[in-house]
């Protein structure tokens, strides 16, 4: 198992399943990538990171031996090595992987803007998602957390976060048809809903809530205009099935008609019984018009109505028509849904009086529109809701004076505070604590009531039981007086045939979840029930009754799954969140509020609402509005999934979980986070990338400006104690040289400039690179950390103070800075250490030992990339098969065992059929089919000659195209297939192997990539793209016609590697190698083993380097699976890969032939003998590796020296050498240690250019400081001086830092001599036709991705033959290096042949252009005189065919012919037009 | 809500306007101040720089009968503040001071006033109270080094940022300006020692301030708000450029949203004329 899908685990994983394991790769994440597919550049060489990554990505996707496991973390490892158990936990992706074919529509139609974390925040992305467009696994995936507050808290369960996002991006429509889902009366119901889903909206904690209700009317409203003005289509209607049994709802309030809305809406034939002339209930006659216009209210039901529903008005259910007639009559369920109609009284004195009027019946004739007469001063009774819509009315109806008196202290009042505060400000005045006592008249008529106090409302068990103070009294003048103290239901609809049960109160008993009855059949719900509550606590009944009604006609059980267990709400979603007050509605002026029943509260405007929508959080992430459901056609969506469990046996393990970067708020002195033109590192990858945010542009984020001036700060989060992060990270300051360098190359007025502590360009290649930017690129580099940047308020642009050498303090603008962050370990990587078992060092990196640096402290589990300590690519490259290696090597004996390979049916034979080519035309979901007319191309297709079949899928791709697609095959008897899609690097592997299963030869399918070359590129101009899509496949179909067969044959291969170098890298491979169960043949030009490493005697963490090396010596030499030839050289060498054959010249001069598959090169390097400071011409002036000898053998020149100057860069970083040797900085601090432990007293001085301490290494430059060990900065311009007199040794050094020349008088002086290749390197390279750099280290395959393989196919590379390194990176490299040479010894064969070059030799003129052009070196002369290309040797690249004068070669599959058919048909159609 | 206040030397003499506008705001607050009885000086004037153990040992008597009491400490000066946080910080770390008697394991908070205001009253509390909005003033807030510094001392969240002042005036409605400038040194050691430097110091600060846009500088910090106030003329003179920006204690702007009728009376100690702007937009 591999841990982690980035760079580092997709190499382990591919090298592992190349060499005959069974693979699964783990990943966090939705896909696999990892860091490096964010990046935009890579250096030295400044390929582009997404074009290198993602052929690797298709290789590990398309690899039959690796099972990537998306979404996915290790939740424990149980076992031991060789025989682990792993429980994986998979979290839903609610995407099916297997059917989704990553066409994107569900992305277009998802609603939900989210946070980019690819782009690192700089732009937001949708709910539905791909993390990059060439992502693989290439499915979908859902961003989806705990369900957001909103949608918790409805009553009815209305989703709000869905219905905004869609009215969000203007689809009205589809956020109308998410409503009524669960409320069937969007408009009415958005204007008087209580809404408890804003108390509960995570905005609030914020600045306001969201305005969740006026968002729902907003939304019917112009819905309902839009449906007037025909731009949107009406409501679909359900099909009502006559044959279901009837049902009869009684009331037509909300309840009643959710009820049978639902009902109807799954086919139902329903019947709504109502008392009254008009439906709706209270929402018809209890709620006043200013707040429901009746009309908007009319408009609803009758939406609701015409689907079918039979509405009888004026039907009373009474003792004339009782339930039991309804029962008789055939409905086989009721719904009661009854209301509380009826006012309640007060048993007081004057109640009787005329002037005294009941709650619900005053607002009925109100609502009623009769003339209603009253007197200047009314007094409303009440605290209620109910109460404030009486005193509001009786404003508009003219009363001068409205007092509302209520029991209740004002906190305790039942009505909302909103309304309370709207009455208030219609001069409601609002009178606490007083009960009424009596109504006293004067001449018949209402005069005044009396009121006492009312001391309190509830009693200690939280009752309502009033007690008051007869004590104190007040008498409130007035003309009327209404009573608003609370309701009861109407019980004549029970009949004594139909026995519903109520309670004392008089309300409907019914079961709380259910709401059955207990008489069979009938249901009730709503206020009638409960008791007054809101309109959405009755459509929530509504909903459950209809529920119970269908489980009960269909006989299922009505309980089952529907007692709902609390969710915990989603919080609110991480980052910053700007401040945004809520926009109100307009509201019309308060005077005509107090004229007129005109509705107050107006609708948003669209850009009302879209500002209002876009304040949603979106809590839950995505919104579950279900668009994307709607819209897949290839029905892979699956909001239903659920975390998984799996349980994996496997025999090791390698971790490469990677890392994070620093969080740049630590280092608040800099601003990140606070000032918006201060980016990160990784952000400015992002900016500087073509597919990133700004498209490639160098714009800075606060006004989108070109930026011009740009500053670097390096080391932030690295080499620094403050934060806990005193490792150097190793990678940033070449990431900020080439990330000043792409800028430039983007926008050459830039002017990069780059604050440092120390260039560290140790790796390979690195020097040049970094001088190139200094020189070529005008990068300016500032030797000076800045301590705090400051911004300016009026352009945003910063102020960078920082100390430079020649001018002290400065302070200077720059538009934009960049925070070079450190690596870090993923925060994840704690917790998975802490599962598997593994130690940590202090910063929480992997802890491992320099001879072991891939071995965790658990047998079996290995580690790779940048948990390990902070590396750059081709280092995480090649610890990711150093690491496979170990994890292959405990189980290499059961090698193969889980590989699945193929098999096919026999091969038709074609070659003397006519042509009778298949074209499959790919619809792409909605992808091409969007622009490109596909059913056109289709008709066109099949004019096209030689086609015999042709068809159009919705996904080609598909699993069940692919059986199609062979079925057309054996019915079609087809013997060319076309396929008309996407591109042939991710695809054409699929469709070949699915017509090598219909029995055809692989090589006789072409592809016509009409996505990416027609409906993505031209999407705008789809007349264009339709017709090129019609010229590629008529292009397609004349080179399909022209294919051949072709066969690849097996080649065997000879099990031995031949490994070049006994020193360090080559023993630990040869161990390697026979470790793996292989032969080795190691060959060493020394008449001893060791090489290097014979001079070398420590390092930081290894005391005993030689014993060490004693141990591997003796072990190699008497391993039986290894030869060794000492005092041997190589001769010849020749062959190809798997089948080579050396000759070496042994020790007695004999000549020996070796015959093996690959070769190792591990030829070494030398110590550079210096010809500056006097080297050779004192005593005490002597290289590193002769101190370490001279410490070692505690030699007097070093015990007795009380002063030492060492001098850096001998040789190195000079013009005709420039390159770094990387192991100086830390082998002097590592010597001077020693001499400082040896003796505190004794000065010692380093002269150096740049300490290049990289990694953990840095650890022991600050050790070696903390001892008194001093360091001398000096310029390259400005050397130091080495002179001699009468054995007196002085050295004469500027000091950069301090500008002053300073004399110093060592006892010895230590020269840090350069690495140097090999000094035949150039004739050995030439013997094995091995490139060089300039250099004359030997080059590999690739710089960042092949770091290990050379272009000869079958030679690996490993240690200072590849370039200078440490004893620890020799270790990885060669066990890299075994891992990159077992994936082609283990392999059973090699299929050669194919797509190769041919050597006509009758045309064939020896010119030896071929022979010249060969990148690969295969061409040669045979004895007879002509060109020869061995088959297994040719990579297929054409080069050769396309120089040959004569046209003597051919590359097969791309035959001149093959080439020129595509071309004539592009022509012939041009003609013609 | 109760709660031990130690006002310091300055608060009663140079700072008067500053304590007073303290008692008010936190009177409206709902917030009883009661002064710690028999306090003593906090050693940040003379004794920090003379003699450690007196320093330290002032502090801590004042710590003692803090602890005594129980309750958490408001400390409006910035000085003061950071004194008896170092003495707690040397109490926590078991270091023994003369001057406490017992192990020292209390639970007692010591709050500098503006973070008390916001983290304990909170934007609620103060949101209700406002009665004049501050809608038209531009203020920056400048917290000076003491609050802050050493973020290991002073426990401060935040202590490039910190935004207790900024966060209490966007809740008066004032239009809060950014700027980078909160945490740099006034110079107010330096007055006195080297006053060309201190000058200079200022002066970046008021250039600065009025770079981002404000026309005032709100403060906490009894040293801040004399090294800002005083000498502006003599800082216009030294480099030439114009201000006349009153520097406020957030308090006392607090006040003035609050409707407290004393405002006038404070801002009269300026020397800095604070009035006029106030005046100008119908404030005051």
């Amino acid at each position: 198992m591999v841990v982690g899908g980035g760079i580092t685990g997709m190499q382990s994983a591919l090298d592992l399943a190349n060499s005959g394991f069974k693979v699964y790769l783990v990943e966090k994440t939705s896909s696999i990538g990892g860091r490096m597919s964010q990046l935009d550049k890579t250096f030295p060489t400044n390929d582009c990171s997404m074009c290198m990554i993602s052929p690797k990505l298709i290789e590990v996707a398309k690899h039959r031996n690796i099972e990537i496991i998306t979404n996915a973390e290790v939740e424990a490892l149980e076992g031991e090595k060789g025989n682990f158990t792993v429980s994986v936990l998979k979290n839903p992706r609610y995407i099916d992987i297997q059917k989704c074919s990553g066409c994107g529509d569900c992305v277009q139609a998802c609603p939900v803007e989210l946070s980019n974390e690819f782009e690192m925040g700089l732009n937001t992305r949708k709910a539905a998602y791909k993390r990059y467009p060439q992502a693989i696994p290439g499915a979908v995936a859902i961003s989806k957390g705990a369900r957001p507050p909103c949608k918790l808290t409805c009553p009815a369960g209305c989703n709000g976060q869905g219905y905004i996002a869609l009215s969000s991006k203007g689809k009205y429509l589809e956020a109308l048809n998410h409503i009524k889902q669960w409320i069937p009366l969007p408009a009415a119901v958005g204007r008087i809903c209580h809404h408890p889903c804003e108390q509960e909206c995570n905005r609030g904690d914020i600045d306001e809530p969201l305005g969740i209700a006026p968002l729902k009317r907003f939304i019917a409203d112009i819905v309902r205009e839009k449906r007037k003005d025909g731009s949107l289509p009406p409501e679909e209607k359900p099909v009502i099935d006559p044959t279901k049994p009837k049902i009869a709802v009684i009331g037509s309030g909300p309840s009643g008609l959710t009820c049978a809305y639902d009902l109807v809406k799954h086919g139902f034939p329903v019947t709504i019984y109502e008392a009254a002339s008009k439906p709706g209930g209270q929402l018809q006659w209890a709620i006043p018009k200013y707040r429901l216009p009746k009309d908007v209210l009319a408009a609803d039901i009758q939406d609701i109505i015409n689907l079918g529903i039979e509405l009888k008005l004026n039907t009373p259910i009474n003792d004339k028509l009782s339930l039991k007639d309804l029962k008789d009559q055939g409905y086989k369920a009721i719904y009661l849904a009854i209301g509380a109609q009826k006012s309640r009284s007060l048993p007081i004195k004057g109640i009787e009086l005329p002037g005294v009027s009941l709650a619900l019946d005053f607002l009925r004739d109100v609502n009623l529109g009769k003339e209603i007469k009253l007197g200047k001063r009314v007094v409303v009774i009440g605290g209620g809701n109910v109460a404030m819509d009486v005193a509001r009315s009786a404003r508009r109806l003219g009363a001068s004076k409205v007092l509302a008196v209520c029991l209740e202290s004002r906190p305790e009042m039942p009505a909302h505070s909103w309304e309370i505060e709207e009455a208030e400000e219609e001069g409601v005045s609002i009178h606490n604590s007083w009960g009424p006592t009596e109504i006293i008249a004067k001449a018949g008529q209402v005069s005044c009531v009396v009121f006492q106090k009312c001391t309190s409302v509830f009693d200690k068990d939280k009752k309502f039981n009033p007690s008051y103070d007869p004590s104190i009294t007040t008498s409130i003048d007035c003309d009327n007086v209404i009573i608003a103290i609370g309701q009861a239901t109407d019980q004549s609809v029970l009949s004594k045939a139909v026995r519903v049960k109520t309670t004392g109160g008089g309300w409907l008993i019914a079961d709380p979840v259910t709401l059955a009855t207990d008489e069979e059949g009938i249901f009730a719900g709503g206020d009638g029930v409960s008791g007054p509550k809101s309109a959405v606590e009755a459509i929530a009944h509504g909903h459950e009754a209809a529920v119970s009604i269908e489980r009960y006609l269909l006989g299922l059980d009505l309980r089952e799954g529907r007692v709902k267990s609390r969710e915990e709400p989603a919080p609110i979603p991480e980052g910053e969140h700007a401040r945004k007050h809520r926009i109100r509605n307009n509201r019309i002026l308060l005077e005509k509020r107090l004229t007129s029943f005109d509705e107050m509260d107006l609708t948003y405007s669209e850009e009302e609402a879209k500002a209002e929508a876009e304040r949603c959080l979106n809590c839950g992430l995505c919104s579950e509005c279900l668009q994307c459901v709607a819209v897949c056609q290839a029905k892979a969506v699956d909001h239903l999934q659920k975390a998984g469990h799996l349980t994996l046996a496997v025999g090791s393990v390698v971790l490469a979980p990677g890392f994070d970067p620093f969080d740049a708020t630590i280092k608040g002195e800099y601003g990140y986070g606070r000032m918006p033109n201060v980016i990160t590192s990784l952000e400015f990858e992002r900016i500087l990338s073509a597919s990133g945010p700004f498209q490639g542009q160098i714009r800075r984020p606060s006004d989108g400006k070109h930026a011009v001036k740009i500053a670097w700060i390096q080391c932030v989060g690295s080499r620094d104690v403050s934060c806990g992060r005193d490792y150097c990270s190793s990678v940033c300051c070449m990431y900020a040289t080439k990330q000043a360098i792409i800028a430039r190359e983007h926008e050459s007025t830039i002017q990069p400039t780059i604050f440092y502590n120390d260039i560290r360009a140790q790796g390979k290649g690195f020097e040049r690179y970094y001088e190139s930017a200094r020189t070529r690129f005008n990068v300016r580099y500032i030797n000076s950390i800045p301590s705090m940047v400051k911004e300016l308020q009026k352009n945003h642009n910063l102020l960078v103070e920082y100390t430079s050498e020649t001018d002290g303090r400065v302070q200077e603008e720059f538009d934009a800075v960049v925070l070079s962050i450190g690596m870090v370990p993923s925060a994840s990587t704690k917790v998975l250490a802490e599962r598997i078992g593994i130690n940590l060092d202090r910063f929480g990196f992997c802890a491992t030992h320099e001879t072991d640096p891939n071995v965790t402290s658990r047998p079996g589990v290995y580690v790779a990339g940048a948990f390990v300590s902070p590396m750059d690519i081709p280092e995480s490259v090649m610890s990711a098969s150093s690491a496979a290696c170990l994890a292959s090597q405990e189980i290499h004996e059961v090698r193969g065992s889980m590989v699945t390979e193929k098999t096919y049916p026999p091969e038709k034979e074609i070659t003397e059929e006519e042509p009778r080519v298949g074209v499959f035309i790919c619809r792409c979901g909605s992808n091409i089919a969007r622009v490109v007319d596909v059913p056109a191309v289709l008709t066109y297709a099949k004019t096209l000659p030689h086609v015999v079949h042709a068809e159009e899928n919705l996904y080609t791709c598909s699993t069940d195209t692919q059986d199609k697609i062979i079925k057309a095959i054996k019915e079609g008897d087809l013997n060319r297939i076309v396929v008309a899609s996407c591109s042939p690097r991710t695809h054409e592997p699929l469709f070949q192997d699915t017509i090598q299963e219909g029995g055809l030869n692989k090589y006789l399918f072409e592809m016509a990539n009409i996505r990416d070359q027609c409906s993505w590129v031209h999407a705008t101009h789809m007349p264009q793209s339709t017709s090129k899509a019609k010229d590629l496949v008529r292009m397609a179909v004349a080179r399909a016609i022209t294919l051949l067969p072709l066969h690849q044959s097996r080649a065997e291969i000879t099990r031995r590697a031949l490994i070049i170098g006994g020193g360090l890298a080559g023993i630990t491979a040869a161990q390697a190698i026979a470790a793996q169960g292989f032969e080795a043949v190691l060959v060493e030009k020394e008449k001893l083993l060791g090489g290097n490493l014979r001079r070398l005697h420590y390092t930081e963490h290894i005391a005993d380097l030689q014993g060490l090396l004693a141990t591997l010596i003796a072990q190699v030499e008497s391993n039986s699976l290894i030869k060794v030839y000492k005092g041997a050289e190589v001769k010849s060498l020749s062959g190809y890969l798997g089948n080579y054959v050396t000759e070496i010249v042994a020790g007695g001069g004999s000549t020996e032939r070796i015959e093996h598959g690959v070769v190792i090169i591990a030829t070494g390097g030398v110590e550079y003998k210096p010809t500056e400071y006097l080297y050779g011409k004192s005593p005490g002036i002597i290289t590193q590796l002769e101190l370490e000898k001279k410490i070692v053998d505690r030699d007097a020149l070093v015990t007795d020296a009380k002063s030492v100057v060492m001098i850096q860069c001998v040789g190195s970083r000079e013009p005709e050498h420039q390159y770094c040797s990387r192991v100086c900085c830390s082998q002097a601090i590592n010597n001077a240690i020693k001499l400082k432990e040896l003796n505190p007293g004794r000065e010692i001085t380093v002269l150096y250019r740049d300490i290049r301490s990289y990694g953990m290494h840095e650890l022991q430059y600050r050790k070696a400081r903390e001892m008194g060990v001093t360091f001398i900065h000096f310029d390259v311009e400005k050397k130091p001086e080495v002179t001699q007199e009468v054995g007196k040794l002085t050295v004469k050094v500027m000091d950069k830092t301090l500008g002053k020349e300073l004399l110093l008088n060592p006892d010895i002086i230590i020269l840090s001599a350069a690495i140097r290749p090999q000094l035949d390197a150039e004739e050995f390279a030439s013997k094995l036709k091995l490139p060089l750099t300039q250099d004359k280290f030997v080059m590999e395959a690739h710089m960042k991705l092949r770091p290990l393989d050379l272009v000869n196919e079958g030679m690996y590379l490993c240690g200072l033959a590849h370039s200078p390194k440490t004893v620890s990176e020799s270790i990885v490299q060669a066990k890299g290096a075994v891992s990159r040479a077992l994936t082609v010894l283990s392999q059973p064969y090699l299929m050669v042949g194919g797509i190769v070059s041919v050597v006509d030799s009758e045309k064939c003129a020896a010119c030896l252009t071929c022979v010249r052009s060969c990148p690969f070196d295969v061409p040669h002369i045979n004895e007879e005189g002509v060109a020869y290309i061995e088959v297994a040797a040719c990579q297929g690249c054409g080069i050769c065919a396309s120089v040959c004068p004569r046209k003597a070669i051919t590359l097969q599959h791309y035959s001149d012919e093959q080439v020129m058919a595509k071309t004539a048909v592009l022509v012939e159609s041009a003609v013609e037009k | 809500m109760k709660v031990s206040y130690y006002p310091g030397c300055s608060l009663d003499g140079s700072a008067r306007e500053y304590g007073e506008s303290i008692k008010t705001v936190t009177g409206v607050l709902g917030i009883e101040l009661e002064e710690l009885p028999d306090w003593t000086c906090c050693g940040a004037s003379s004794a920090h720089v003379t003699n450690d153990g007196l320093a330290s040992a002032l502090a801590v008597r004042n710590l003692v009968i803090a602890n005594k009491i129980g309750r958490d400490v408001l400390v409006p000066c910035a000085a003061c503040y950071l004194r008896l946080k170092s003495a707690e910080k040397e109490l926590k770390s078991g270091k023994q001071i003369e001057e406490n008697p017992g192990k020292y394991s209390s639970n007692i908070h010591i709050k500098h006033s503006a973070d008390f205001i916001w983290e304990v009253c909170g934007e609620k509390a103060i949101r209700e109270k406002v009665q004049k909005p501050l809608e038209k003033l531009n203020p920056v807030c400048y917290y000076g080094c003491l609050t802050t510094r050493p973020p290991q001392i002073t426990d401060a969240k935040d202590p490039e940022d910190p935004k207790a002042m900024d966060n209490i005036l966007k809740s008066l409605e004032a239009n809060v300006k950014s700027w980078s400038y909160k945490t740099d040194c006034c110079g107010g050691s330096l007055m006195l020692t080297h006053p060309e430097l201190a000058k200079k110091l200022v002066g970046h600060l008021f250039d600065m301030a009025l770079e981002a846009g404000a026309n005032c500088i709100v403060v906490g910090c009894p040293m801040c708000q004399s090294n800002l106030d005083t000498r502006q003329k003599e800082i216009m003179q030294a480099n030439g450029n114009r201000y006349n920006v009153p520097i406020y204690y957030f308090t006392e702007l607090m006040g003035l949203a609050f409707g407290s009728m004393s405002v006038d009376k404070w801002l009269k100690k300026h020397l800095t004329d604070a009035k006029t702007l106030l005046k100008q937009q119908g404030l005051l």
